[in-house]
């Protein structure tokens, strides 16, 4: 701006823009608020939330080998993967799978060590829970993977 | 019956001039609703208006748009706990809302709404509501003394520091435009609000035009000191938030705390009503001189129910836009559009709209004076207080008493060339 001090005073210009930039943001386009329940954000695709177990979409075996890399990798041990030997097919299968969240940092160790792609953490996020009860997902849980409410009202 | 309020409504005068107790009280209790009114629909204008500055959304969840938040807070405020410090002093602080409140209601005993749209026409209007508005810090300081507590006296004091000094400035102002008043063939001015608008009416310009820039500087320390005298950001430090927790109303919760809130809002359509009234030309409709003619006349007569018509038609707009999901919401605004449109249809008709319109442009001013206030406070950031007494006593009252002298000096001058030129105006 070229006008000098004294007269920018005078005319308020200052507050003139400040009061412009306000005006402005009225616009509907410059709205960030999402209306969370109603519109479901976008997350991040490298976001690590929810756990799940990936089976195999032709069979619906499960891609878990039993290797206990995940169990290794897990900075918490929050992992515990008991598996058996089929003695048809020669391969190990799981048994009993357990992941407690309560103590997941969600760090992605595990899913790093996976050698199947089985493990994998998902983008969901809604993993609020009333007590503890369900913190610790077994199998099933975790195959089936989150199921979100959808909200109506 | 019938034929009383009709002989009334022909009649074109208020009910101070007919001396009738009965209409009297009929417009009071109407003011004192619109206000009230007006108040609920301010308090949900300005959390979306100031939400959506600062680029966010504001209620949308009780109703749809948030329509009925106020309702649901003016709820909240009534069932809440009704609290009274133990060290109080607790007739001060009991009556500290009232004295608020009835201050803040009784100023629009003389605003005039249109020719007859007043409750009366006090020969001392301007004086009336100035000296009824400055008793509200009356009740501030009682509400801070009575508190028995540090952050409201601290409130409460810095309340009547700011109020005396911007009085001041707000003073000198008013006589600018009361002085402009007194340009006519008998060089006798009025403080009468609507003798003020008349005057107006008569020069065939609004004061803020009047002798360019001199009516415009006069209108901005108004507008200015304005703000300041209603304790708004951004001078709002008798209840700045991050010093004093909430000011001289620290202490207040439930309805009393409400009473506070209507109090201010009102307390800022009364003085933006003043400022319409001494330089906007009151209920006088827009270029009164560049669009004249009965085709205008006609055109800006339809304008209050056709703005309506067009309020309920962005209602409509907005149930279509409303996400499927919330249809017991779209339905709602739908609702409200139809009252709007039953409310706007009716001033179409030519007995309505004569008598509606004035009201109209009216409210229409002050409304604007109302976003201006919610602009300022999404814009501006809260003055210091050495800068408040500054900005009032070294660059207000200057300005103001330059621009009182400028005005006499400029009025009297066209009375002199009149008199040396041989023909009085």
């Amino acid at each position: 701006m070229s006008l000098s001090p004294i007269l920018r005073k005078v005319f308020l210009v200052d507050l003139v823009k400040g009061l412009s930039v306000t005006f402005h943001n009225q616009s509907e386009k410059e709205r960030i608020t999402e209306q969370y329940p109603l519109e479901r954000p976008v997350v991040c695709e490298r976001y690590r939330g929810q756990p799940r177990l990936n089976v195999d979409p032709d069979t619906g075996e499960s891609l878990c080998i039993v290797c206990n890399l995940c169990a290794l990798a897990c900075p918490e041990q929050l992992i515990v993967v008991k598996g058996e030997r089929n003695p048809v097919t020669k391969r190990k299968q799981v048994v009993s799978w357990t992941y407690d969240i309560s103590r997941c940092m969600f760090c992605g160790l595990c899913e790093e060590a996976c050698s199947t792609d089985a493990l994998e953490l998902t983008q969901d996020f809604e993993m609020a829970l009333y007590s503890r009860d369900g913190m610790v997902l077994d199998q099933a849980a975790l195959e089936q993977g989150q199921q979100p409410v959808r909200y109506a009202k | 019956m019938l034929d009383a309020i009709k002989t009334y409504l022909g009649a074109g005068v208020t009910p101070g001039e007919a001396g009738s107790q009965f209409w009297a009280t009929i417009y009071i209790l109407a003011i004192t609703l619109g206000v009230s009114l007006a108040v609920i629909a301010m308090n949900w204008l300005e959390r979306k208006i100031l939400a959506h500055m600062q680029i966010r959304l504001g209620p949308m969840r009780v109703g749809p748009h948030g329509l009925l938040q106020p309702f649901a807070d003016a709820l909240k405020l009534l069932i809440k706990e009704d609290i009274i410090p133990a060290n109080a002093d607790k007739l001060v602080f009991w009556s500290a809302p009232v004295v608020v409140t009835m201050t803040a209601f009784t100023t629009f005993l003389v605003v005039p709404f249109g020719r007859t749209h007043a409750v009366t026409d006090m020969n001392i209007g301007v004086l009336f509501m100035l000296g009824i508005s400055s008793l509200g810090v009356l009740g501030i300081i009682m509400a801070g003394w009575s508190s028995n507590s540090h952050y409201p006296l601290m409130g409460s004091l810095r309340s009547s520091a700011q109020m005396v000094s911007y009085e001041v400035a707000m003073g000198l102002a008013i006589v600018c435009a009361v002085l402009m008043t007194s340009l006519n063939t008998s060089g006798t001015g009025t403080l009468s609000m609507i003798g003020i608008v008349e005057a107006q009416q008569a020069q065939g310009v609004w004061f803020i035009f009047k002798f360019f820039p001199l009516g415009l500087i006069a209108f901005v320390v108004f507008a200015i000191a304005m703000v300041a005298e209603t304790n708004r950001a951004p001078f709002d430090l008798p209840e700045a938030e991050s010093e004093l927790v909430a000011g001289f109303h620290t202490e207040y919760s439930g309805f009393r705390w409400s009473l506070f809130f209507l109090a201010e809002y009102s307390a800022m359509l009364a003085v933006s009503s003043i400022a319409v009234t001494l330089w906007l030309g009151g209920w006088l409709r827009p270029f009164p001189n560049w669009l004249s003619g009965p085709a205008w006349d006609l055109a800006f007569s339809l304008v209050p129910g056709l703005s309506f018509l067009v309020m309920a038609a962005g209602c409509f707009l907005g149930t279509i836009r409303m996400p499927r999901l919330l249809r017991a919401q779209g339905i709602g605004l739908a609702v409200f559009g139809a009252l709007l449109a039953l409310v706007g249809l009716p001033m179409l008709l030519p007995g309505v709209r004569e008598r509606v319109q004035d009201i109209f442009w009216f409210v229409a001013k002050v409304a604007f004076f109302m976003y201006l206030y919610i602009w300022y406070r999404g814009t501006f950031p809260r003055y210091r207080f050495d800068q408040l007494m500054k900005v009032g006593w070294k660059v207000l009252l200057p300005i103001g008493l330059g621009v009182l002298i400028l005005t006499a000096v400029v009025g009297m001058r066209q009375e002199l060339l009149a008199a040396v030129v041989g023909g009085a105006r």
